[in-house]
């Protein structure tokens, strides 16, 4: 974190990160304030940039992220959970700038609603004219676990370069029955099999936090969250 | 492919004409400019309109006048003036014999490759041919009326079918629905009706044929289709235009309902004049396309090559209502030089166990810009509602543009929708490997192109799939970077 300097611009937190030097953070969002996060990351040349921002359940709240390229050789990979099984508004935001050369973007956000949650993603990823040998992916994965809950994803790809590699996918669906039918035909309980097919569900996001300890940190509260909701539901 | 060869290349494609860019010279009927309510009871006089539909067009007119333009395109339209368009062309009948085809126009359309005579040799398609504002001839009426099915312009339609009209006008695309559907509500001209009655197939296919000549004007067809339950219908569109320096705008309505496990397959091959290389001119095409599966186990299959206009705005979306329907969406959208497209599809999931699939390709050349916009939509009671998306770009040259902006809007638990894109450009591995066998650079972009776009083109109509094959050459030609 010491090569990374921070500010504020329009009410909105700006990180520099130097040329060479890498930032790690994750952002956990629960029950008390603040439950909005606006971040705004500037990457400098060969800079790496490892965000992941986890909303936990009760938490209504608006996640803004713009991650700008300005240096080429930069890497980011940027990924989120959002687990809303009450009555939670959450909208996520990202907007990925690639505005020079040979950088690479990596998003992965998985989100799970039930109860009345509605949630809604929105992800621009805009490749300027020159920024060629852009990388840029960008998946968003979404559980449907109630009737009355909604879900929205409006990923966005803008490209004005051409020799880039770019792709999104986004889904919305349910839990795989097949799965739960392996699982209990196994003596595997239904809830508990839920459970562990939630766990299973966001388990790339947090396997890729790279500091052990907040791994460890992130994953144990995400797991009592999912398997709160296994309860309720 | 060194420098030279690529120049010499791009010199050939900007002196390449577009094809259909002449004008017939005959004697035309205009309308005065502009658009007011004497303008639209003037087109309604001149089309000999019962009540109920100037009605129709003046209300439409009022919801227009306080509509926006949209803006929320990802495209750069210059401002309209909407009064400064020709709303009413018509090439004037010959007072000895009103009942004959002018020559003139008929030449002309066998110059596009339309054929107005029934041979035999083409009689897998009956013809509307539409001419500026109005239907020239339909062909094949007879054999098809044995049948049941009634194929004619709209005007006839409306006189002699007007029940029929009644009931299904503006039930899928409702007059304030959107600033250019309530424009073409107001003034439109003529354009397609086609009704297929329960259980019957239609035998061949239906085509419609637009084309613009008059200077100065604007087109504003309106095509109905109605297949009765369990019908089948394939009904394939086409159009062109002469190559003017001048913007003119196109603004379609089509209407498209299908009831109980009746089958309908619509194709377009639009070839508009794209304006020149260097972004002067070309038609303004912006459409409305909607249909609705009203009945259970109903299919509505829409497949698009688009190739022409200066600026594109089109979205044909599928109302999924009957429980068990299914809907596709196929389309190649290529852009070249400064031609704009924003287009793609909509699919709204209301019925349980409804279906759709949408596939759409995108190449973008020189300076143009191509982006896919769609909503999936899944309502509360679409209970196992299913959707796939795929939207892949090629790009072509470093200096034009492709985006993607889909949105899924997921309201049932049960309901699955998944989307995916990619974006990409030919690789060097792919045209080396073509090269190496013998295989020139010009041949062998033509050939991955055709091999990308295929899945939709062979859901293209036979009579209509060499001529998209064709077109996607021709529009491409020179490209290469």
């Amino acid at each position: 974190m010491t090569a990374s300097t921070d500010s504020v611009v329009n009410g909105m937190p700006v990180v520099a990160v130097a040329a060479g030097e890498s930032l790690n953070r994750s952002i956990v969002i629960g029950k008390e304030e603040p439950k909005d996060c606006f971040l705004h990351v500037v990457m400098a040349e060969d800079s790496h940039l490892d965000l992941s921002v986890i909303v936990l359940p009760g938490a209504s709240s608006r996640v803004n992220l713009q991650v700008d390229m300005e240096g080429p050789g930069a890497e980011a990979y940027i990924s989120g959970i959002y687990l809303c099984p009450g009555d939670e508004r959450v909208s996520i935001r990202t907007d990925v700038n690639h505005k020079v050369h040979h950088c690479v973007s990596r998003q992965l956000f998985k989100g799970i609603a039930g109860g009345t949650a509605k949630t809604d993603f929105y992800g621009k990823i805009v490749v300027a004219q020159d920024a060629q040998k852009t990388e840029a992916y960008q998946e968003n994965h979404n559980l449907l676990i109630s009737d009355a809950a909604r879900m929205d994803t409006r990923p966005q790809l803008e490209i004005y370069a051409d020799d880039v590699k770019c792709s999104h996918g986004a889904t919305v669906g349910r839990l795989n029955e097949e799965e739960q039918f392996y699982m209990r035909s196994r003596g595997i309980p239904e809830r508990e099999a839920m459970v562990l097919q939630m766990l299973s569900f966001i388990s790339p996001v947090i396997s890729h936090i790279p500091d052990l300890q907040t791994r460890e940190n992130v994953s144990a509260i995400a797991e009592t969250a999912i398997r709160n909701i296994g309860m309720s539901e | 492919m060194d420098v030279n060869t690529e120049k010499n290349i791009l010199e050939d494609i900007t002196q390449k004409e577009y094809e259909h860019g002449f004008v017939t010279d005959v004697e035309q009927e205009f309308i005065p400019k502009g658009l007011n309510e004497d303008i639209i009871r003037l087109i309604s006089a001149k089309k000999d309109e019962p009540q109920w539909l100037l009605d129709f067009r003046l209300d439409a007119f009022r919801k227009w006048q306080k509509m926006k333009v949209p803006d929320w395109a990802h495209l750069d339209i210059p401002e309209i003036d909407f009064q400064d368009i020709i709303y009413y062309a018509a090439p004037k009948k010959d007072s000895d014999r009103p009942k004959e085809i002018d020559p003139e126009l008929a030449e002309t359309f066998e110059k596009l490759g339309i054929p107005l005579h029934e041979r035999a040799a083409l009689a897998g398609v009956a013809v509307d041919a539409v001419f500026d504002s109005v239907s020239v001839t339909t062909t094949f009426r007879q054999a098809l009326s044995e049948k049941g099915i009634i194929f004619c312009s709209f005007s006839e339609a409306v006189k002699e079918h007007p029940d029929l009209v009644r009931k299904y006008l503006a039930t899928v695309v409702p007059t304030g629905d959107n600033f250019y559907a309530a424009l073409n509500s107001a003034v439109f001209s003529d354009g397609s009706f086609c009704y297929i009655p329960k259980g019957v197939r239609c035998p061949m296919e239906l085509s419609s044929y637009f084309r613009i000549n008059a200077k100065g004007t604007g087109q504003f067809e309106r095509t109905l289709i109605v297949a009765d339950e369990g019908s089948y219908v394939s009904y394939m569109e086409g159009c062109t235009a002469p190559m003017r320096d001048e913007n003119q705008l196109h603004a379609a309505v089509v209407e498209i309902v299908v009831e109980k496990d009746a089958d309908v397959k619509y194709s377009t091959v639009q070839n508009w004049y794209p304006g020149d290389a260097q972004g002067r001119g070309g038609i303004f095409n912006f459409v409305t396309k909607r249909g609705i599966c009203k009945g259970a186990g109903s299919h509505l299959s829409w497949t698009q090559v688009e190739t022409g206009s200066a600026i594109t705005w089109k979205y044909p979306s599928t109302i999924l209502k009957g429980d068990n329907s299914s809907s596709e969406f196929y389309s190649v959208a290529v852009t070249n030089n400064f031609q704009q497209a924003d287009t793609g599809t909509k699919m709204i999931h209301i019925g349980k166990n409804t279906r759709s699939r949408i596939v759409s390709k995108g190449i973008s050349a020189g300076r143009s810009q191509n982006s896919y916009r769609g909503l999936v939509k899944m309502l509360p009671g679409a209970d196992n509602a299913r959707n796939f998306s795929q939207c892949d770009s090629l790009l072509i040259g470093d200096r034009c543009g492709a985006h993607t902006f889909p949105v899924i809007e997921n309201a049932n638990r049960t309901a699955v929708v998944e989307h995916e894109a990619t974006t990409s450009k030919i690789s060097e591995d792919q045209l080396f490997y073509c090269n190496q066998r013998g295989i020139g650079p010009e041949e062998a972009v033509g050939l991955i192109v055709n091999g990308y776009a295929r899945e939709v083109l062979s859901k293209l109509p036979m009579e209509f799939a060499v001529e998209a094959q064709k077109l996607l050459q021709v529009s491409l030609e020179g490209s290469v970077g």
